[in-house]
């Protein structure tokens, strides 16, 4: 469940009725506006939609509102900077100037072709033990200040959309091992590299091990939750496996069990000493930051999987789920649906599918032919998706050049329904219109005001409205950005916008 | 800066600088209401002849998949201790309600408005080749169809079809989450979401409010009225919101146990207690939803399902006392619903993996109480190891539906259901405008 299929889908049907002979009469809503110091503003206006009529909306008032945004796509500008409100975490003004200097396309090799950058260690992050756990709240803001200012921003971009794909929390993964840390360490690592060894790195994860208790299902006894998810959420969807097939996976990748750091295990020494009671044999700190493989707990006979008996072991079973069809569209479907559009096309998905199959599911290879595609700068993609909190919320912090934000974001993104390291569940967060409630868009306020509040000095605002929302603001917007010179309040107005919570 | 130098910085900053709007903010909170609720005032003015009766639904959703058995316990069958050979020792001190079935010990709250005839208990309750996936099973309650086509949610569907919901925002409302819960979800209903009631309000006052309350207004795009709507949804809540909680204070104890392992993400005693306030404050509230997570218990199940439970049981006992404190009781039907139950096999972690059919609570003073439905029969299980189904859920939807709020629950299910009688006082008819009437007429002749 990781969108809203009724919302959603009402809201594509909306944006195929306006195919057919559009009315190119435009409102034009800049006129007048140099009095507030926007002479250099672009405002280009709205197509007026309402003769089209819409479903069930016949009665509709006269102010009901039926109109789109006038996609700017075709000014390079535009494009660059919806490339980078996609492809990374939003920009600053210096960042999009040199984006636009740059171009379209040398952007994107730049985006793509550069590896993840290591993060700063985590203080305590490989040391963590019950005694002393990692700190949730801090490691947030590590990873918040990383997106803020990484040297690979689109990896760092990647890193959360993997994190909300094969996702883990802390409640259940628990503060008192590394793991959670090592997982984001892990995603980030790979986060451009291919969908095999990503499955691999995932299922043998310590942090998924536990997740989705991987860690305890034994070849005698499956527990079947991680055979599931691996199939359902992680690479194909229903329909495309039975209920044999999970029970059959469930068995064939019984055997793992979490590692034991140094740091666990002297914690582990030092309780059963202080007890008085005898260390267990068996326990030994492991040297991997992965699951370790027992055999005597896995199922040594043979399975039928997705319609092959044989003995199995864990790779022999993803690589059996990467020859399945339904692989490649059900991981390019999720991308489009938060890089792209809400309701990407069948011949659309279907294209970048065969090209992704046929890399060997090379994911940069894919997320460059993403940005490339026609598709990516075509009118109808005109802020189609909204930002997730964690989108707004960095993007903010690095339009008013404030790192010191962090804090404020760490402690804003629950009411806003995103915390990191702790998604609502295990289909991690939900896209676009399911983060458009009463409480959400109240909370996105809140917290722009909030952010606003704690700056003793912002920027200049200069054109912010240029250089933030495309020049392309509603009548409203405009109106209310004419009323006042107030640099503050303008800062307010651009931020808060509907313009500004979309992408 | 520290967390607390920040608060106190921002607080100080307002106060010296504000934000200034200049001419522009007293024509804007002069223009507010002449703003239409984008997508619903035209389809609602239609609907003059709403229902009108006093009566309340709180559906709590038990997410996760609750275990059934570990929730109301087969005490009479060996088979469920050969099959559990861990969990099974829930049965050691269980609550018996016959000598074959017994309640979680940590339901005592419940079996006590069991006892005074305030609880039923529908067993069985399931679908036709059920899903095991949460988020395919998830959508199937919400939307109230098994065959996957529906998109709208039942509970907006019954919104959107009875109510005048436009301009009153908490007809329909979610407490205590951050986004609206499928079975609410309608475009032509309109609802509130509160995630919490303490943070409901604009920061910056009544200056930013007016000036959020234009910029979300005639905005453009596929999002537009979504985000229109939500504005002016807001800005009637948190109106809303000021009155009631002037009115409200809580006749019981409400008390959300922090840490409760990994349901600490879940205030159902605060939402429960904000859905009181909206209940007895006399804000038109109808369906109310509240969500308590953390039932997927694949691993060590027995104290963590215990605990739910314990938590469940303390925070609708609250509820119930509260709302019997305020004279309001009779008005509300609480119901849960939970995407399935879970396999009757333990697994090799102590815990359970996902199942079929599973216990229903419809708790309160409009129901007759008892066991309803059978009891699931551990030594028939299906092929794949679980337990068949004696009740479509649908039939407990329209029994809330129709005999409970009284409205049309045919239109919104799409077809008619046999009665599981457990409200005791039905609606009766159908009035000549189409409104339906319930037989507690007396209270409505006034109205």
């Amino acid at each position: 469940m990781t969108d809203s299929p009724d919302v959603a889908e009402k809201q594509t049907k909306r944006r195929s009725d306006r195919k057919g002979p559009v009315s190119r009469r435009q409102v034009l809503v800049g006129a007048g506006i140099a009095a507030g110091g926007l002479g250099a503003a672009r405002l280009l206006g709205l197509h007026d939609l309402g003769h089209l009529g819409l479903p069930g909306q016949s009665a509709a008032p006269s102010n009901a509102t039926t109109q789109d945004w006038i996609a700017p796509l075709d000014r390079p500008e535009a494009r660059v900077a919806q490339l980078l409100r996609r492809a990374t975490f939003g920009y600053t003004r210096a960042e999009y100037e040199r984006a636009v200097s740059d171009g379209f396309e040398k952007t994107v090799d730049r985006l793509v072709e550069t590896a993840p950058a290591d993060p700063e260690p985590f203080p305590g992050g490989d040391t963590a033990t019950r005694g002393k756990p990692l700190r949730v709240g801090e490691l947030q803001a590590w990873w918040v200040s990383r997106m803020i200012d990484s040297p690979s921003p689109f990896a760092e971009r990647m890193t959360l959309f993997w994190h909300g794909h094969f996702t883990s929390d802390f409640r259940k993964v628990s503060p008192q091992t590394p793991y959670l840390y090592w997982q984001n360490l892990t995603w980030r690592r790979l986060a451009l590299s291919d969908l095999r060894t990503m499955l691999y790195q995932v299922t043998i994860d310590p942090g998924m091990l536990r997740y989705l208790d991987l860690a305890t299902s034994t070849g005698r006894n499956p527990n079947e939750n991680y055979a599931r998810e691996l199939m359902e959420l992680f690479t194909m969807g229903v329909g495309h496996y039975g209920e044999d097939d999970v029970r059959a996976a469930a068995k064939a990748l019984a055997g793992w069990r979490e590692p034991v750091t140094q740091a666990m295990y002297d914690d582990l020494v030092a309780e059963a000493q202080q007890r008085g009671r005898a260390v267990p044999k068996n326990l030994k700190p492991d040297d991997v930051k992965t699951g370790v493989f027992e055999p005597a707990r896995a199922y040594a006979g043979a399975v039928t999987f997705l319609g092959v008996n044989r003995r199995w072991d864990t790779q022999a079973v993803l690589d059996r789920i990467l020859e399945q069809d339904a692989v490649a569209p059900f991981i390019v479907t999720k991308i489009l649906r938060e890089f792209v559009t809400d309701a990407p096309a069948d011949a659309y998905v279907k294209r970048l599918a065969d090209g992704f199959r046929k890399s060997r599911y090379d994911v940069k290879a894919l997320m460059r032919e993403v940005f490339r595609s026609p598709e990516f700068v075509s009118a109808p993609a005109y802020r189609a998706l909204v930002k997730s909190p964690t989108e707004l919320m960095v993007s903010t912090a690095k339009a008013v050049e404030n790192p010191q934000l962090v804090r404020t974001i760490v402690q804003s993104g629950g009411s806003m329904g995103q915390t990191l390291f702790d998604p609502p569940e295990v289909g991690g967060w939900p896209s676009n219109a399911s983060w458009v409630s009463s409480s959400v868009v109240l909370a996105r306020i809140n917290f722009t005001v909030n952010a606003l509040a704690t700056m003793p000095k912002l920027p200049a605002f200069k054109d912010a409205h240029n250089v933030f929302l495309d020049g392309v603001v509603s009548p409203k917007t405009a109106e209310l950005l004419q009323q006042t010179g107030d640099e503050p309040s303008r800062w307010l107005i651009v931020l808060a916008s509907p313009e500004f919570q979309l992408k | 800066m520290d967390e607390k130098g920040i608060a106190r910085y921002s607080r100080r900053d307002f106060m010296k600088a504000g934000f200034v709007f200049g001419v522009g903010a007293p024509a804007l909170a002069a223009g507010y209401a002449a703003v239409p609720d984008v997508f619903a005032r035209a389809v609602f003015d239609a609907k003059q002849a709403g229902v009108v009766n006093d009566r309340v639904l709180v559906m709590i959703q038990l997410g996760g998949g609750n275990d059934g058995l570990q929730t109301v316990i087969p005490l009479g069958s060996g088979r469920f201790r050969d099959l559990r050979p861990t969990l099974g020792a829930v049965a050691d001190k269980a609550l018996p309600l016959t000598k074959d079935l017994g309640l979680n010990a940590n339901l005592g709250g419940i079996k006590k408005l069991y006892d005074a005839g305030k609880v039923a208990i529908v067993q069985g309750v399931g679908y036709p080749q059920p899903s095991f996936s949460h988020f395919d099973s998830i959508r199937v309650w919400e939307t109230a169809d098994p065959a996957r086509r529906q998109q709208d949610g039942w509970l907006g569907k019954t919104i959107a079809a009875n109510y005048d919901s436009a301009g009153h925002p908490l007809v329909g409302c979610a407490c205590g989450s951050t986004s609206v819960p499928g079975a609410l979800r309608d475009l032509q209903a309109t609802l509130t979401v509160i995630q919490d009631q303490n943070t409901f309000k604009f920061q910056g006052g009544d200056n930013v409010e007016k000036v959020m309350g234009a910029l979300y207004t005639g905005t453009p795009g596929i999002y537009g009225a979504l985000f229109d709507t939500a504005m002016t949804t807001v800005r009637d809540t948190v109106a809303q919101l000021r009155t009631s909680a002037a009115q409200y204070t809580p006749k019981a104890a409400y008390s959300d146990k922090q840490q409760l392992v990994y349901s600490s993400k879940n205030q159902l005693a605060a939402a429960l207690s904000l859905a009181s306030e909206l209940i007895v404050t006399g804000t038109g509230v109808k369906i109310l939803h509240v969500t308590l997570g953390g039932f997927d218990t694949h691993y060590t199940e027995l104290n963590r399902h215990d605990d739910l439970m314990a938590y469940f049981d303390s925070a609708v006992s609250a509820f119930y006392a509260d709302l019997a404190a305020y004279g309001m009781a009779d008005r509300v039907l609480i119901a849960t619903w939970s995407e399935f139950g879970r396999r009757p096999n333990e697994n090799a972690s102590a815990g359970t993996d996902h199942g079929t059919a599973a216990p229903v609570f419809l708790i309160g003073d409009p129901v007759k109480g008892g066991l309803y439905g059978q009891a699931p029969d551990l030594n028939a299980l299906d092929a794949l190891g679980n337990v068949g189904y004696g009740v479509d859920f649908r039939a407990v939807y329209s029994e809330i539906l129709t005999s409970h709020l009284g409205v049309n629950g045919r239109d919104v299910l799409g077809q008619s259901f046999d009665r599981v009688p457990f409200v005791k006082d039905p609606a009766r008819s159908v009035a000549s405008n189409g409104a339906l009437v319930h037989a507690n007429g007396a209270r409505l002749a006034s109205t």
